[in-house]
């Protein structure tokens, strides 16, 4: 703006300062993530003399220790709390998506005017329960429930047949990789609710009008021009909603167990994922260990990084079509 | 004169099979939505009912303002170190938050304002354990395991909840607003303040709001920063307790007086989350009507 009247100078000097200013908070704020990237991945550089970056990504075993001579003896492998972070991510998104997406259909195409707004509230307001709460809530109530009920029906029915559907009847374990994938889902149904919402909010009128007028029924309305329309919209609330399961750590924690060493075979036995290991194993963990935690949470990292990418450039893709059309 | 030959037109309007069909998919389809509108809504209730059955019993004001050490127990100290770190957290987010937000949205091109808007992403992204592994690596050699540490963990979480709501905030602030300004000889950086934000002022807190909220639920950073203290007192140079990091530490203990106060934690917590949810409801609700 530097053609702007300079007939008061005094007032016009503020304006290299505010935008140093301001342009310095954004270099701070990238600095930061920055440093944090580059901190997790200096710490993990101890690691990987002792264990190659592939065999770390790609095998079972958790120990590790220094001898006196400093010799260092370990075994490290990410493979069993990957599996844990994306088999209990996926369980959650199974379950999050339809439900989310059709709830956030029913507030915009459904609901009657009063009930939307509460509806929505409410919907928000779960999305505002602290992870931990949550996780309390799962431990003492809700995972013991899940147990008895779909884990022991799934178990006893299907489990004869599937394997990794079983559940050693002897011993039910207190903690499993199932029941950690449905808290996950309860955490992420209101996210991907909320993002869908907006989403189809967004589907121009004119669209709904046009199919109702030929007759069609408000079913056929949704899944023929609503849904189509929304589709890559949805897809990004989902791979939203995706990235924030796979970085949840506390309610993960408290109902998945502390299965380190290797791959649960069924799904209703303790697993471990990435974020609630890096929890769990940091407060004792030695030197060398905690590398290896850096080492996992550069992991976590990449994988929530990848799917911000994704998620970003779908939105521009998708701004960039809507655009072409109207 | 010649009738013209009427078009094949259906005048038998009684349904075929083929409408009953559609009609019956069209009203199990309403049914299945409405069913999952309910079941996202459902977990809301027992938790809400689960909390208040198992943590009023224990409430009272002694268990708000005695320590954890008196009798009877209270989370005094959790108290305090919540609000602590989270009040120094957001006064070194919101300023970045606000600032960044302003940056991109009112003087970048549009190329800077999309990598802007992509590197938010990006740290919107960064799961909360990170924060707090980032802050104990760099930090606890310097700070140790201390308050300091915790809320500086916060203030990573936090900047970019504050930068996204302000930079989509300012984006709703009418042009026809800012050139009015600058049409009067206001300097852009004078329109910035004055007009553009102050018309943003209500969204930009509802951001700040929103990472505070952020802040206070948050446990894993804390866990492995400012880990827990027993001490009431609000030295941000030690050990602090959180009240999140109260309700996990407590949910694994097998005595059920221990777990109990984990559960009335968590409803002090909850009332508070939801608090500065409504509050911060009610302001955008308002802005949208007027």
């Amino acid at each position: 703006m530097s053609e702007a009247p300079s007939f008061r100078r005094s007032r016009l000097s503020g304006e290299l300062p505010f935008r140093i200013l301001t342009l310095g908070s954004v270099l701070l704020a990238a600095a930061l993530l920055f440093t944090l990237v580059a901190v997790i991945m200096e710490k993990s550089l101890i690691l990987w003399p002792v264990e190659a970056p592939l065999t770390f990504l790609t095998s079972s075993g958790w120990f590790g220790s220094t001898a006196p001579s400093g010799v260092i003896t370990a075994a490290f492998g990410a493979l069993p709390m990957i599996w844990g972070t994306l088999v209990t991510s996926l369980i959650g998104i199974a379950v999050a998506a339809p439900i989310g997406i059709f709830a956030a259909i029913y507030l915009v195409e459904l609901a009657p005017k009063r009930l939307a707004a509460p509806l929505t509230f409410l919907v928000e307001i779960v999305a505002a329960i602290p992870s931990v709460v949550i996780g309390l809530w799962a431990l003492g109530e809700l995972s013991p429930r899940l147990r008895d009920s779909i884990e022991w029906w799934v178990a006893s029915t299907v489990g004869q047949f599937i394997p990794w559907l079983s559940e050693d009847p002897q011993q039910p374990s207190d903690t499993s990789v199932f029941r950690s994938g449905i808290v996950l889902a309860i955490m992420i149904t209101p996210m991907v609710a909320a993002v869908s919402r907006e989403v189809i909010r967004s589907v121009p009128q004119s669209l709904r009008e046009g199919l109702v007028g030929m007759g069609a029924t408000k079913w056929e309305t949704i899944r023929l021009v609503i849904l189509p329309t929304a589709k890559v919209g949805l897809l990004g609330a989902v791979l939203l909603a995706f990235g924030r399961a796979i970085g949840e750590t506390i309610a993960v924690r408290l109902t998945i167990g502390m299965n380190i060493s290797e791959i649960p075979p069924t799904l209703f036995q303790p697993g471990s994922s990435i974020a609630a290991q890096i929890a769990g194993a940091f407060g004792e963990a030695s030197p060398i260990e905690k590398g290896a935690l850096a080492g996992l949470g550069l992991s976590l990292f990449i994988l929530t990084l990848t799917l911000s990418l994704i998620v970003r450039l779908l939105m521009w893709r998708s701004a960039n079509r809507m655009g072409a059309r109207t | 004169m010649n009738q013209a030959p009427l078009p094949n037109i259906r005048l038998d309007f009684s349904l075929t099979p083929h409408d009953i069909r559609r009609r019956r998919v069209n009203q199990i389809m309403l049914r299945i939505i409405q069913a999952a509108a309910i079941v996202s809504v459902v977990p809301l209730f027992t938790i809400l009912f689960v909390i208040f059955s198992k943590g009023l019993p224990q409430l009272g004001l002694s268990f708000l303002l005695n320590g954890p050490l008196e009798q009877p127990t209270g989370i005094v100290n959790a108290i305090q170190g919540s609000l602590v770190m989270t009040f120094i957290a957001i006064i070194a987010a919101a300023p970045i938050g606000i600032g960044g937000g302003i940056y991109l949205n009112e003087y970048a091109s549009t190329r800077v304002a999309r990598i802007g808007e992509l590197f938010i992403d990006i740290m919107l992204g960064v799961p909360s354990i990170l924060a707090g592994l980032f802050a104990y690596f760099a930090l606890v050699p310097i700070l140790g395991h201390s308050g300091w540490t915790g809320s500086i963990a916060l203030t990573v979480l936090m900047v970019p909840v504050v930068m996204r709501t302000t930079q989509e905030v300012l984006r709703l602030v009418p042009a026809g607003l800012r050139e009015a300004s600058l049409a009067l000889g206001v300097p852009l950086w004078r329109t910035t303040i004055f007009v553009t934000c102050r018309t943003a002022l209500s969204g930009i807190m509802t951001g700040v709001v929103l990472a505070i909220s952020r802040g206070l639920g948050e446990t894993a950073p804390l866990l492995l920063t400012s880990q827990t203290s027993n001490d009431v007192s609000i030295n941000l140079g030690q050990p602090m307790n959180a009240m999140t990091v109260v309700i996990y530490q407590n949910a694994t203990s097998s005595d059920p007086q221990i777990v109990a106060t984990a559960w009335t934690t968590a409803l002090v917590l909850f009332v508070v989350a939801l608090i500065l949810n409504v509050s911060v409801r009610f302001k955008t609700v308002n802005n949208r009507v007027f």
